[in-house]
């Protein structure tokens, strides 16, 4: 099982790294265990973000399978919320299919540029994340802003997620998702061919595949995956729109993928990984003073071994 | 010149080489002969040095030259770029860069002008030449041809085997790969033969046919029955060089015709999806019964769930012709369908399309190999340059086209 | 209008020379074959090994080494895994940004004294990495690429890297050139133009460089002319915000990466890259 030994090599990996600033690796390992897994408040805290993560490693998962480079999953996160905030006078259902919609057109902009311009979407969906991280401002400090104009912030959204105890009903939602996705993959012909396109898209052009379009749809989705991600994260967590709202979960979402080997059932196990990972950092700052970027530079960490063990690729 | 001893070499599970003992004489042109995976060329990778061995030692006396079957040249570049990428140059001025090399060629002895020219520019023949002078112009003590006539004309063979005399005038120990059987007969001082990984014969002399028994232990094939032409309608056979515009054409018909059945010439990288089942892949067109299919097709595979890239070629072969005809397709594609294969795959090859073309189907044939195209085809066109001759019946054909491949009209 | 367009050049111009500096390092990487995603970290890192090594020795000198020297081990780490072990070039690449933005984000907030809110720099200095970025530069690489017999391997390691004895070293050179260039441009970033390390500092320009080289078709003449315009539509930003017309300040930050992705269109038709670019094998 080398994804277990490639996450536990990137745990040990971080740990040792407390060393290089005169800290201690069992102090620092501890505290993370502790911080995700040690408790009630712990456990929930990693189970909600793992929500989040959950969708957009299952974005990044179907994209790369595809055989795209979408990792343009934080900007699709962002324009999610937004457009889910903006419908949520209309109820839940509405916002939550707002999310799916915008994070779904937010993505098409690269499809259309790589088909007609052959622009590499590696590239413009990264810049299609700074653009709308500046969207956001300009929403949160303009358009949008609370009534009062006090701080960068929206009012509260019309509509929530109900809740589940601690956790919201996102975490159904996502489940559900995950699952879909297993199913579209493994027991369509459309995911048949979309795999396909994935694995060799030469050959799928020989098998008549058309791959364009298998693109057009592996980006589509992938974009409403991370799009719905946002909207979950307004409406079941932060219940409204501020400057730093976007913390990175599309990135990460590329880790989670990795993990899970872009398997959607597997994305499940790695999300509550790197959720648990993510929330006992934030332990790390609050006990030992050590910057919560900590996790960011584990995803890494976690990525890199997967690369040398040689095994993110997808599996079957 | 050059001593190989005991030389093993596995890839995986594959045994390609299997303790082989061969000496490579200078003055003298060697033919080593064989079907397609029977380790010649993996052996003589390794007595140029580019792969090692697992076992065996050997000695070598000088530098080998290889002249390699897939032309390592870059397109973008010109001929004297190309040339440049060997030699130990420092600062080049494009005007010195292009004496050099003209200089280099002349000293060859090959005829290849223009220096200034971008490879991409140049015919197949003129870019199998600079593989040569590639390889020649360091002098070496062996020289290595890997299937050097399988892109070339008559002429140009011919123009080939003067070379390879001269330099082995010259006391070049000459090694020549090659599974046309006429050419070596044509040009070979020793011929050892090669079968699954070992040296089954070694000999000054020999007929055709004993040579084609040793190579694959089995008698030689009858003419591939061009009396058993059927009245059907609908083989029409592209024929040429490899290299003329064949890829082109045949992208250009799975474009315009992508419900056609299709069967692309590179069959492991455009045909099958290695990382799939063969089940996954015979259902890429349409819901397919996979365990039928391959019982149809008698596919020899572990399982419907074995991945496709384990498959030897001729069954790989089959997955394709297995998903694509069986749908019953009106028009059908077939590039090179036959390379590769050993006989028994070929006559299988064969059948499925002829029974194909009997059904109703038109069948676009795009081969280099002129037998197959006149077992097979109602009508043959030449393609040369990426343009195409008129369509003839195989008897006019058969007058015409050494002419038309290379560019006579 | 071309008043206004007058007015932002030198500023332009003085402002993308990171950029600048970026996109030549990569334009080199790139055409020895390899895609380096990782150059917006490599970049990040610069920016704060520079200000760590002129914090502490209080020499601008040894802040652009320092700025190097960072830029070199990132080079290392991306090189061991694209080269060495022929691991995808945009999964290692994504990985090394993520590293840097972790480590740096880390070390800023573990570290104090990291802004200094002027420019370590004198402006003759300034001036002088400029003119070398913006002429030297483009001179050096566009002699040893194509007039010298390493320039030749080189970028024949980008369109067919079997024809090309001892390849992987060609490719490791071009990475220490990179490192070099990117190296300078992100110490030029913290030590000059921003006076100090920020989080997330080089906010993209590294992808922004990638899309410059294609744009300027893995050319240096390209690669300059690219920038320039560039580095004016971005500047136009400032100058549109002094003016006071319209566009609300958060949507003009936004300018630079709709200029990018405005450039990426540009690329209408069938762009010549490298052969090799982004292949293992």
């Amino acid at each position: 099982m080398r994804q277990v030994a490639a996450a536990i090599a990137a745990i040990l990996l971080l740990s040792l790294s407390a060393l290089l600033f005169g800290r201690s690796p069992l102090e620092l390992l501890s505290i993370l265990i502790n911080g995700s897994v040690g408790s009630r408040f712990a456990i929930d805290g990693t189970l909600l973000k793992s929500v989040p993560l959950l969708l957009t490693g299952l974005s990044v998962a179907l994209a790369f399978r595809a055989g795209v480079w979408n990792i343009g999953g934080e900007g699709q996160f962002i324009v999610g919320a937004i457009a889910a905030i903006i419908a949520s006078p209309f109820g839940l259902v509405a916002s939550l299919l707002a999310s799916m919609l915008a994070g779904a057109l937010w993505a098409s902009i690269a499809t259309a540029m790589r088909l007609w311009r052959n622009a590499p979407e590696v590239l413009t969906t990264i810049l299609l994340n700074f653009t709308a991280i500046h969207l956001l401002g300009w929403c949160v400090n303009g358009p949008l802003q609370e009534r009062g104009a006090q701080y960068p912030q929206t009012d509260t959204a019309a509509a929530a997620l109900p809740q589940l105890g601690e956790v919201h009903a996102g975490l159904l939602i996502a489940i559900a998702a995950s699952i879909a996705a297993w199913f579209l993959l493994y027991r369509t012909a459309e995911g048949l061919r979309l795999r396909a396109a994935g694995f060799n898209a030469r050959a799928a052009k020989w098998a008549g595949i058309d791959v364009d379009r298998q693109l057009v749809r592996a980006m589509a989705m992938s974009g409403a995956l991370a799009g719905l991600a946002g909207g979950i994260e307004l409406l079941g967590v932060t219940h409204r729109l501020f400057e730093r709202f976007a913390v990175g979960y599309g990135y990460s979402g590329i880790a989670v993928a990795l993990l899970a080997q872009l398997h959607p059932l597997a994305t499940i196990a790695s999300s509550i990984f790197f959720g648990a990972l993510s929330t006992g950092a934030g332990e790390l700052q609050r006990t030992a003073n050590i910057s919560s970027n900590v996790a960011i530079f584990g995803q890494a960490v976690v990525i890199l071994v997967l690369i040398l063990f040689g095994s993110w690729r997808a599996r079957d | 010149m050059l001593t190989l001893r005991g030389i093993t070499k596995r890839f995986g599970d594959n045994l390609a080489v299997d303790n082989v003992t061969l000496e490579l004489r200078g003055g003298e042109i060697l033919a080593l002969v064989g079907e397609n995976g029977a380790g010649k060329t993996t052996l003589m990778r390794i007595a140029a040095g580019e792969l090692t061995p697992d076992a065996g030692t050997f000695e070598r006396a000088g530098e080998v030259g290889f002249v390699h079957q897939h032309f390592l040249l870059v397109s973008d570049f010109t001929i004297a770029e190309n040339l440049a990428l060997q030699r130990s140059w420092s600062f080049a001025s494009l005007r010195t860069l292009e004496g050099e090399a003209e200089a280099i060629i002349a000293a060859t002895g090959i005829e290849l002008h223009g220096p200034s020219r971008r490879v991409e520019e140049l015919s197949v023949g003129e870019k199998s030449k600079l593989e040569l002078i590639k390889a020649i112009a360091e002098k070496p003590r062996v020289l290595i041809l890997d299937e050097p006539t399988s892109v070339l004309t008559p002429t140009e063979s011919a123009e080939l085997f003067a070379v390879m005399r001269r330099v082995a005038s010259e006391g070049t120990a000459v090694v020549f790969i090659s599974h046309k059987l006429p050419e070596v007969l044509e040009i070979a001082d020793r011929i050892v033969v090669m079968r699954r990984g070992r040296v089954v014969l070694e000999t000054k002399s020999m007929t055709a046919e004993d040579l084609a028994q040793a190579m694959t232990d089995r008698p030689s094939p009858a003419a591939a029955g061009e009396g058993a032409r059927r009245a059907g309608e609908g083989i029409l056979a592209i024929v040429g060089v490899a290299g003329n515009g064949q890829s082109q054409l045949a992208e250009r018909f799975r474009d315009d015709h992508p419900d056609a059945g299709l069967v692309p010439e590179d069959r492991t990288r455009d045909g099958i999806i290695a990382e799939m089942s063969i089940a996954e892949n015979l259902a890429l067109r349409s819901k397919t019964n996979a365990e039928a299919l391959i019982k149809l097709f008698s596919i020899k595979a572990t399982s419907a769930n074995q991945k496709a890239g384990a498959l030897s070629g001729g069954n790989q072969q089959k997955v394709i012709l297995a998903r694509e005809l069986s749908r019953k397709p009106r028009m059908i594609l077939a590039a090179e369908p036959t390379r590769g294969l050993d006989i028994e795959a070929t006559a299988f090859v064969h059948a499925q399309l002829r029974a194909a073309a009997d059904d109703g189907a038109s069948i676009l044939l795009i081969t280099s190999d002129l037998d197959e195209a006149f077992a097979l085809a109602d009508e043959i066109q030449v393609i040369y340059r990426g343009k195409l001759s008129e369509r003839m019946p195989p008897a006019v054909a058969r007058e015409r086209v050494g002419a038309l491949m290379a560019g006579l009209r | 209008m071309i008043d206004v367009i007058v007015h932002a050049l030198p500023i332009a111009i003085v402002a993308s020379t990171p950029l600048l500096l970026a996109v030549e390092g990569e334009l080199v990487v790139q055409r020895s074959g390899i895609i380096n995603l990782g150059i917006e970290g490599m970049m990040l890192t610069a920016a704060m090994t520079a200000v760590l090594a002129q914090q502490s020795t209080h020499s601008v000198l040894a802040g652009f080494a320092g700025g190097i020297a960072g830029a070199l081990l990132v080079a290392a780490l991306f090189g061991l895994f694209a080269i060495r072990y022929r691991a995808d070039q945009i999964v290692t690449g994504t990985a090394i940004n993520l590293l840097a933005l972790g480590l740096t984000g880390f070390i800023y907030k573990a570290v104090s004294g990291l802004f200094f809110g002027t420019s370590a720099l004198s402006e003759v200095a300034q001036y002088a990495v400029v003119l070398i970025a913006w002429i030297a530069v483009p001179i050096a690489l566009a002699v040893l690429l194509w007039m010298t017999s390493f320039g030749l391997r080189l970028r024949a390691s980008g369109e067919n890297p079997e024809a090309v004895p001892h390849m992987q070293r060609y490719r490791w050179s071009a990475l220490a050139i990179e490192a070099l260039l990117a190296g300078t441009g992100g110490a030029y970033l913290s030590l000059a133009l921003s006076s100090g390390f920020a989080e997330n500092m080089t906010a993209g320009r590294g992808f922004i460089a990638l899309s410059i080289v294609i744009f300027g078709r893995w050319k240096v003449r390209g690669a300059i002319i690219g920038t320039a315009l560039f580095g004016v539509a971005a500047a136009l930003q400032y100058t549109l915000q002094a003016m006071n017309i319209g566009l609300p300040f958060h949507l003009l930050l936004a300018v630079p990466y709709v200029v990018t992705l405005l450039i990426l269109c540009g690329i209408a038709g069938r762009v010549r890259a490298p052969e090799a670019l982004g292949r293992r094998d």
